[in-house]
């Protein structure tokens, strides 16, 4: 956290730089998530936040309509998989081919304390996003201290 | 084609020379496509809107630059993590400038990829002369 902030407009800045740093120290320690059947090394990288009300996971799926994207949840196992369709014209000729196309699908482990049915999606300029909410029963609560 | 299976890539952080604005820079996968009316890029910026998106052709070097958001970062702390977040840099030198329409250059982001038209200028797009029977 900033302690001093000179304008607003360096705020998201300060935000993005905050983030990254912490990116950066938990790419150091993987082990930090528990991650499943398909780990790193399988497409699409996904980053896994904490929210107020439960998880959020996100993956970079750039090219790929909301329409292409199959999200399947399970208790505690949660399923991105698609397809990449090419892009590629044909005649002319390629001076670059960088980007990749095809299929994929990745399997993640959900901790046990969520609920997998209340689960919501979505994809903005090629970010995938999957909310899951943790269960009533694991929301932390309120206990008023009684008094004597 | 379609039926390959995607492997992921680390980002590359971009290090080209210091930056002038804040913020972490990667660079784009970029695909470059020529056909005989124009040059097209098409660049993966996953994270960047319409609005976020700069295309600049000066003198012979195309600049795309990308600002991602962070507002969808608000109220989240990272529990794991395996892809870093950042802007989007890539410039590219265009051979034979002279051969493009830099006026008519078209833009458009769609699910986070960067298309981009550069025409050919008149003069070197292939004319094709009718010949009148007599």
């Amino acid at each position: 956290m900033a302690l001093i902030s000179f304008s607003s407009n360096f705020e998201p800045l300060d935000r993005l730089l905050d983030l990254q740093r912490e990116l950066d120290r938990f790419l150091r320690h993987p082990m930090g998530f528990e991650l499943g059947p398909s780990a790193a090394g399988v497409y699409p990288p996904v980053n896994v936040f904490a929210s107020q009300d439960g998880i959020v996971v996100r993956a970079e799926i750039p090219g790929i309509e909301a329409e292409g994207v199959h999200i399947e949840i399970e208790p505690r196992r949660l399923t991105i998989s698609g397809e990449r369709p090419s892009d590629r014209n044909e005649g002319g000729s390629y001076h670059r081919r960088e980007r990749q196309f095809g299929r994929f699908s990745r399997t993640i482990q959900l901790p046990a304390d969520l609920d997998a049915g209340k689960a919501t999606a979505g994809s903005r300029n090629g970010v995938l996003t999957v909310r899951v909410p943790k269960l009533e029963a694991a929301k932390p609560r309120h206990i008023k201290i009684a008094t004597a | 084609m379609t039926t390959n299976e995607l492997t992921p890539k680390d980002k590359q952080e971009l290090r080209e020379k210091e930056q002038t604005r804040e913020g972490r820079y990667y660079v784009p996968d970029v695909d470059i496509y020529e056909n005989d009316q124009a040059l097209w890029l098409r660049a993966d910026m996953p994270g960047v809107d319409q609005q976020h998106v700069e295309v600049e052709l000066e003198n012979n070097v195309v600049t795309l630059l990308g600002q991602v958001s962070l507002q969808e970062y608000d109220g989240l702390s990272p529990l794991y993590t395996e892809y870093n977040v950042g802007h989007y840099q890539r410039r590219f030198t265009v051979g034979d400038v002279g051969r493009f329409d830099g006026e008519h250059i078209e833009a458009r982001m769609t699910n986070g990829v960067l298309e981009l038209k550069i025409p050919k200028a008149r003069k070197a797009l292939p004319r094709r002369i009718a010949v009148s029977a007599s």
